[in-house]
This record gives C-alpha cells, sequence and structure tokens, in this order.
C-alpha cells in the first residue's frame, strides 16, 4: 500500500511536469533569435523559398496553433518530425537513446563497483596507504577534465599501445545487431553472435571508464565521508563491544547506513552522466543523445530539442521515484512514515 | 558479493583487451572520418557540402564539372543548343545511363527530377529562379523553357539539386511528399554508387551500383565515419582506420605534415570570408569612413598570422580560379595615414562600432580581435559580440548589426553567384546582399550581366561592376581560405576541383597496397 502512496501521486506528478516542460522549452525554443526555415532551406535563400518552407513545417501558422498541435501528438505519443534529418522524432531518439543509455548504465555501475569498496576501505584504514591512494584517485576523478582524460586514454590504448578501438560502437567488419533493446551488449548475444558482442566490449572499456572515473571520485568522496561518521556512532561502539566480527560489523552495521546518503548521490550521477556524455560521446564518436542534441540545438531544429528535453523530464521523474524507493528499501524508518 | 562482480568484470575486460587492436580496411575499401552526419541525401532538399558528398556520388547530372575545373562537360546529356532568344534550351540524352534498379535515364526521368525540385521549392531550387516548365520532346530529348535569359544555366545543371532522380521513388511516396522521407536516407540515382546503409551518427555505407554506365570503380565500397572530434579523426588516420579525414585545422595540418603515410591537401578553395558593413547604419552610410575601416585592415597579418599562410587575400568580389576575377583589380592594402584622412574628411570621430560574430568558424574571432586591434589605430573603438550562430544569421538577414563576418561559397560556377547576390538591391539581407548596399550603375550592370549568354561580355560587365563596387567597400574583403584535408599517401586518383568541397570523385580513386 505504501508503495502504491509513493508511485501513484508521482505519476500524476510526471503529467505535470512534461506539460510544464513541453510549455517552457516550446516559449524558450520560439524566442531565440534565429529562423529555423533559414536554416533548412540556407543561408540566401529566397523570401519565397523561405515561405514556402515554413509552410511546409507549419511554422507560418500562429504560435499558439503550434503549441497545440504539438500537445495534441505529444499525447498521441508522436514526437514530430526533425526539421534536420526528415526523420521522426521519436524514432531518432529511439535511436541514440539506448547508446547512451548503455555507456551511462555500465559507467555508473562501474563506478559504483569501484567507488564504495575504495570508499569503504579508506575510510577504515584512515590515513593509511590504501586511503591515500583513494584519496588521489578521487581527486583526479573530479578534478581531471572528461574532455583531456578521454583525449589522453584513447592516445595511450589507441594510438600507442593499440589495444582497444577508439570510436564507435562496434569494429567495422560487424553489422549492428537487430535492436531488441537497443543494447549491443544484449542485443548480439541474442543473436548469438560472441564476436560481435566481444567487439562491443572492447568499444566500451574506454568511454565508460572515462565516463566513470568522474563519478567515481565523487562516490568514493561520499562513501569515505559517511562511513566515518557511521563509524564513530555508539551503535558502532556497542557492536565492538559486544565482540561482533569486525566484518560483521562493517558490512551488516555501517555500510548499510552509510550507504543511505549515497543515494540522493547516485541519482545525481545519474543525471550527471547525460552530461557527461555529451562530452564522451563527441570524443569517442559514439553515435548517442549528446551529439543529436548539440546537433540539433546547432541547427535550430525545434521538434528534436523538445522531444529529447520531454523525454528527458520524464526520465528526471522516474529517477526521482527510484531514489525514493531505494531510500524505503534502505530505511526500515522511512517505510513506515510513508 | 562486490568483490567478486568486481573481479568478474575485470576478467572481461581483460578478456576483451587480449584481442588485437586496429586493422587497416582492405584495399578496395575506403574509410572517410567526418566531423557530422549529413542531414540528408536528397538532392531536392539537401543544402549542405556534407550532404553533396552522397549526393554526388549516387546521382549524375545532365552536366559535370570538367576535371579540377569550373567548366562544365557533358554527363548524362550528349549535346545541348539554345536558341536566338535565349529562353530556350535543348538538351539530347545520351545512351545507356541506367538508374540502380536497371531502368534507363530518359527524357521522363529528367522532366520528374526538376518538376519535384521545383515543386519542393526548399533550397536548392533558387539555383533555377527562372526555370518555368520541362518539357519531353522524344524519349531522349528534354527541351526547358526560361522566362528570362539567365546566363549561368548550363553552370546550373551541374549544381547538386540538378541531379536526376529515378521517377519510380514515388513508390515510396507518404503523405504526398514525394518521397522525401524515403530519399532523406536512400539513394535512387545512375551515378557509381548507392547507399547500402545508414547508421546515424555512426556510419553510411555506400555499395557500387552494378548497373552503372562507366567503368566499374576499384573501389567497392566507401565508409563514411562519423567523428566529431578533431583529435580523434587524426588519430584514425594515422592508426590506418581512416584513409580520409576532413575539417583539419590549420595548425594541425602542420603536425600531419610530417607524418611520412599522410599526405595533406591543401588546395585553394572558392570559399571566401569576409565582413558585411551595414551601409545603412551611420555612419558607414558614409562611403568615406568604409574605406578608412578597409585601409585600416592588417590583410597580410590575417593571412599569416590567423590563417597560417593557408589563405590568400581577396581581391575584388570574385574569387581567384573563377573566371571574372580581376587579378589586376584595385584591392585595399593597409595604410593608416590613408586611413585618417578619410576619416577627417569624413568629418567623423569618437566611432564606435560592433563586431557581431558567431563561432561557426574558427577564424571569426580572432579576426574581430585584429580588427578592434586596427580600428583603434585610427580612433575607431570596436565592440566585440558574441552571440550563437543562428541569432548571428537572423541578425544579419535583418541589417541588425554594423560589421559582421561571412562566408560565402558559390553553388554553381559563374560570377553571378558572387556579383548578383552581393551586390543587387533585390537580394538585400539573407538572400546575400548583407550589406544592404545600394549603387545603380553597379545594379545595371550585375542585372544585365546576368541577362545575356555571350561570356566575353558579360566578363566586361561584371569587371566595371567589381571595380565599381570595390572602390564603394561595401564589405571588407578579407581571404579566400584552402581548403583542407588529409588523406593516407596510399589513397590515388583523388581531383580537387574548388566547385565541389566535400566531394570525391570515389569512381576514380583507388587504393595501394
Amino acid at each position: 500500500m505504501t508503495i502504491a502512496r509513493i508511485i501513484v501521486p508521482r505519476f500524476i506528478l510526471l503529467f505535470f511536469v512534461v506539460f510544464g516542460v513541453a510549455i517552457i522549452t516550446f516559449t524558450i525554443s520560439h524566442l531565440i533569435p534565429g529562423d529555423p526555415a533559414r536554416m533548412i532551406a540556407g543561408d540566401r535563400a529566397s523570401a519565397e523559398t523561405l515561405e514556402n518552407v515554413r509552410r511546409d513545417l507549419g511554422l507560418d501558422r500562429p504560435v499558439t496553433d503550434q503549441f497545440v498541435i504539438y500537445v495534441r501528438n505529444l499525447v498521441h505519443g508522436d514526437l514530430g518530425t526533425s526539421l534536420r534529418t526528415r526523420r521522426p522524432v521519436a524514432a531518432d531518439i529511439a535511436t541514440f537513446l539506448p547508446a547512451t543509455l548503455e555507456l551511462g548504465c555500465i559507467s555508473l555501475l562501474l563506478a559504483v563497483l569501484i567507488g564504495v569498496p575504495l570508499g569503504v576501505f579508506s575510510a577504515i584504514y584512515k590515513d593509511g596507504p590504501i586511503d591515500q591512494i583513494a584519496r588521489t584517485i578521487s581527486v583526479c576523478g573530479i578534478s581531471m577534465p572528461v574532455f583531456w582524460f578521454g583525449m589522453v586514454v584513447i592516445l595511450l590504448f589507441y594510438a600507442k599501445l593499440q589495444i582497444l578501438p577508439g570510436s564507435g560502437r562496434l569494429a567495422m567488419e560487424f553489422v549492428s545487431p537487430q535492436r531488441v533493446t537497443g543494447f549491443f551488449l544484449i542485443d548480439t548475444l541474442l543473436e548469438g553472435r560472441f564476436d560481435a558482442f566481444l567487439s562491443a566490449v572492447r568499444h566500451l572499456i574506454l568511454p565508460t571508464f572515462v565516463l566513470a572515473f568522474a563519478n567515481l571520485g565523487v562516490i568514493t568522496r561520499q562513501i569515505r565521508a559517511s562511513m566515518l561518521d557511521v563509524l564513530q556512532e555508539d551503535y558502532i561502539r556497542t557492536a565492538r563491544a559486544s565482540g561482533l566480527r569486525r566484518r560483521a560489523i562493517i558490512f551488516n552495521h555501517a555500510l548499510r547506513n552509510a550507504l543511505i546518503p549515497s543515494i540522493t548521490l547516485l541519482g545525481l550521477a545519474m543525471g550527471d552522466l547525460l552530461y557527461g556524455a555529451v562530452l564522451t560521446e563527441t570524443i569517442f564518436a559514439w553515435p548517442g543523445m549528446g551529439t543529436y542534441v548539440v546537433t540539433s540545438i546547432q541547427t535550430l531544429d525545434f521538434p528534436a530539442i523538445m522531444g529529447f528535453t520531454v523525454v528527458a523530464s520524464i526520465g528526471y521523474v522516474l529517477i526521482n521515484l527510484l531514489i525514493d524507493l531505494a531510500y524505503m528499501l534502505a530505511d526500515p524508518q522511512i517505510r513506515e512514515v510513508g | 558479493m562486490v568483490f567478486s562482480s568486481w573481479k568478474k568484470v575485470g576478467l572481461a575486460l581483460l578478456l576483451a583487451a587480449s584481442v588485437s587492436g586496429s586493422a587497416m580496411a582492405a584495399t578496395d575499401v575506403l574509410v572517410l572520418a567526418r566531423a557530422e552526419d549529413p542531414p540528408t541525401a536528397d538532392p531536392g532538399v539537401e543544402i549542405s557540402n556534407s550532404g553533396y558528398t552522397l549526393i554526388y556520388a549516387a546521382y549524375e547530372h545532365l552536366v559535370a564539372y570538367k576535371g579540377g575545373t569550373t567548366e562544365v562537360e557533358p554527363e548524362l546529356a550528349e549535346s545541348w543548343s539554345v536558341d536566338a532568344t535565349n529562353l530556350v534550351w535543348t538538351i539530347k540524352l545520351a545512351a545507356g545511363h541506367k538508374f540502380d534498379d536497371g531502368s534507363p535515364v530518359d527524357a521522363a526521368a529528367v522532366k520528374f527530377s526538376f518538376d519535384r525540385l521545383l515543386k519542393l521549392k526548399a533550397g536548392p531550387s533558387d539555383s533555377f529562379p527562372v526555370l518555368q516548365e520541362v518539357q519531353v520532346i522524344d524519349p531522349m530529348t528534354v527541351k526547358f523553357i526560361l522566362s528570362a535569359p539567365f546566363a549561368p544555366f548550363l553552370s546550373t545543371l551541374a549544381v547538386s539539386g540538378a541531379a536526376i532522380v529515378n521517377p519510380k521513388v514515388m513508390e515510396h511516396e507518404v503523405d504526398a511528399d514525394m518521397a522525401k522521407a524515403w530519399l532523406a536516407e536512400h539513394t535512387a540515382g545512375s551515378g557509381p554508387y548507392k547507399i547500402a546503409s545508414w547508421e546515424r551518427n555512426q556510419s553510411i555505407v555506400l555499395d557500387r551500383n552494378t548497373h552503372f554506365s562507366g567503368p566499374a570503380p576499384s573501389l567497392r565500397q566507401v565508409i563514411i565515419r562519423v567523428m566529431g572530434e578533431v583529435s580523434a579523426r587524426r588519430l584514425q588516420l594515422v592508426n590506418g582506420d581512416a584513409d580520409i579525414i576532413e575539417q583539419v585545422p590549420v595548425d594541425q595540418a602542420e603536425a600531419l605534415k610530417k607524418e611520412p603515410a599522410i599526405v595533406v591537401e591543401s588546395n585553394p578553395s572558392l570559399y571566401v570570408s569576409y565582413v558585411y558593413l551595414n551601409n545603412k547604419r551611420p555612419p558607414l552610410d558614409d562611403v568615406r569612413v568604409r574605406q578608412a575601416i578597409a585601409y585600416a585592415v592588417d590583410y597580410k597579418g590575417i593571412v599569416d598570422g590567423i590563417m597560417q599562410g593557408q589563405a590568400e587575400q581577396m581581391r575584388g568580389a570574385v574569387p581567384d580560379g573563377m573566371w571574372g576575377h580581376d587579378p589586376s583589380g584595385f584591392q585595399y592594402s593597409y595604410d593608416i595615414e590613408k586611413a585618417k584622412s578619410l576619416l577627417k574628411e569624413a568629418g567623423q570621430s569618437n566611432i564606435h562600432l560592433t563586431y557581431t560574430f558567431s563561432q561557426a568558424d574558427t577564424s571569426w574571432e580572432p579576426v574581430g580581435l585584429a580588427l578592434q586591434a586596427s580600428l583603434a589605430e585610427i580612433g575607431i573603438k570596436l565592440d566585440l559580440q558574441a552571440v550563437a550562430d543562428t541569432t548571428k544569421r537572423e541578425m544579419a538577414a535583418k541589417g541588425n548589426y554594423d560589421l559582421a563576418p561571412g562566408a560565402w561559397t558559390p553553388d554553381f560556377a559563374d560570377p553571378y553567384m558572387f556579383m548578383n547576390y552581393w551586390f543587387d538591391p533585390a537580394r538585400m539581407g539573407g538572400p546575400g546582399n548583407r550589406a544592404f548596399y545600394d549603387n545603380a550603375k553597379v545594379t545595371d550592370l550585375v542585372r544585365e550581366a546576368a541577362s545575356i549568354v555571350d561570356q566575353p561580355k558579360r566578363e566586361k560587365l561584371y569587371l566595371e561592376a567589381q571595380t565599381l563596387s570595390t572602390q564603394d567597400a561595401p564589405y571588407l574583403y578579407l581571404i579566400q581560405k584552402n581548403d583542407i584535408f588529409a588523406r593516407r599517401a596510399a589513397v590515388e586518383g583523388y581531383v580537387y576541383n574548388p566547385m565541389l568541397i566535400q566531394v570525391y570523385n570515389f569512381a576514380k580513386m583507388s587504393k595501394k597496397d
């Protein structure tokens, strides 16, 4: 019952958020000086051609009509047609979003799998060599620009050592798998092509590592700090005094409590991933949302920009919902109150 | 728990890394790496050079540029003639050309292609302002009827938009879109290649068109890979994963020249970079103020310093390499004293102007800084205003600026592309006359030059108009840029044509071992 009480209002909220976002993006898109018709027909298009293109795209109608049409289509799941590529925006997003998600999810996983133990050990062996190493790593991760780090990694592993590919999702000799999930790691396996799967793994290594590294620093630092706090709590002292094994104290009592503040952090990290993905995708020629959004903004491709914003806002609301659910599972107190 | 899964990830990474690294593409496959995905491949819609790469590879035109020149020679056309009024062009088609589905290229296909282009009216059709009708005379003869004489007509038949499209594409029409959605990502032409697959923002594969009438190309496949970051493209080229890379900045070009297996292609282009002076706004409406500014620019400094020598100073509006260029024409040079005296003569002091630019061209900001320093010497204060590129274009089109940099390349090889666009008051604003320049004498000259077919006569008129307009200094003529890209030395047979930037003669290119 309590879960439903959290989820239902969220879905009502989701509706308002999407509607609000649609209004705001639509307004901003139409306030930006610049004429999409000119971007499409060319700078030096004649007035007549511009008029024709405008009519063709429905840009000649009153702004209010355009908005009504947009919202009506949105309700039917139609995000409009990209001005630039002439493809349905929904199809474009379906093409590019899985690539970004694959990159983002694996990076997050990597950041958590490395960052959490690193933070824990850093706290347990405070001021020891492990702590020093962990702190160095986390400072580097936080302060090193993704762009620069990406280039260094490509230079080393692709150009010098030549052991890993530096761009794309799959080696050129492989045909992309039929889209089922859009995740090449899964789709190649579904087709039973292990060599293509391996190629997809190899292509993921460098970009996910670069993207994970930035988040790794934040996670390590957060876990270390909350672990240190928790380890000084009375109940840990009590547990120690009662003769519980050190391992059990750390993993069953301390870590569980230290993780709770990190849940919010994970939510934020997921949001950051999209931002970091823009840079990572550019460096590694990764065909994801990042490049798509940037080109859409540059060419004033309104339907594409708005489609992306709407999808992203839905994503954010869902992430927030997940975080709240995670809190509930992690902290019985919240479960009872909720 | 945490540790065991970490170990698994580590193992997977090691396993994957142990497979060997890069592999060079086969000698019959050419890989081209470029910064952006072409928007579409539809000749009726596409206006970017990046899209032209696909269109010229997949379609043939009635005429084509001869080798590296700006002259045209027959391609699908066998011969042509024009009547005495200069209004009716009759074109005979050559036999034997076939679309990629095997059907012949005939007069009906030519008519279909032009009807479609004019009906779409989406940008590329602007090259045919006076084309009224295309008539099928017999299966291999077409007539083009113009509403007014248009001298550059033959040259316009070579533009990307004039590609001849297989009428069968109409089978793919949805919602009366003239097959626009389908042609955006597919091709239906009689050129040497056709699009085999297109993965957005990733790669486009071109395969040989088995029905191509010419000799079978040596390259079985051309792969265009999208790679936004220039350093990444460069590494791919050096490692041999790419055979050609585009959009190489001048500093990177210098570094690449040191690589023995790489050839840096740097050819004079028809791409000019100039600055619009708003002729309608005081004090720039005073010709002496504009001339003073033109004399205050350090042209050599821009060519050598900002462009590192990969450019030359413009001389007049028509660039070097196109007929109508005047190698002995008047050209402003850096002369501070002359600039100062012109300003004094105009009775102007305390001038405060704004230079509105975007990052669309990397040289615009340093050029702005150079102008700022130069103009300070003659007492003009110049503010730099950086805006988004779409904003800059809109401001320039509406005449909402003092000084703004611009770039221009011709669509077809005729001085018309410069003279009639830049100086005719009928094209003020976005269409071309972005300086809002209006000189009745010049207007008469360029309009007359566009309406007659006799080239020597036209040249004379254009030269006169050029001299007059240069003296009026409506624009600052800065530089004519080199077109730079880099290829592996193993790639042979490429012919540079200044009209076809980012377009390659793939059918005649090959790769050595």
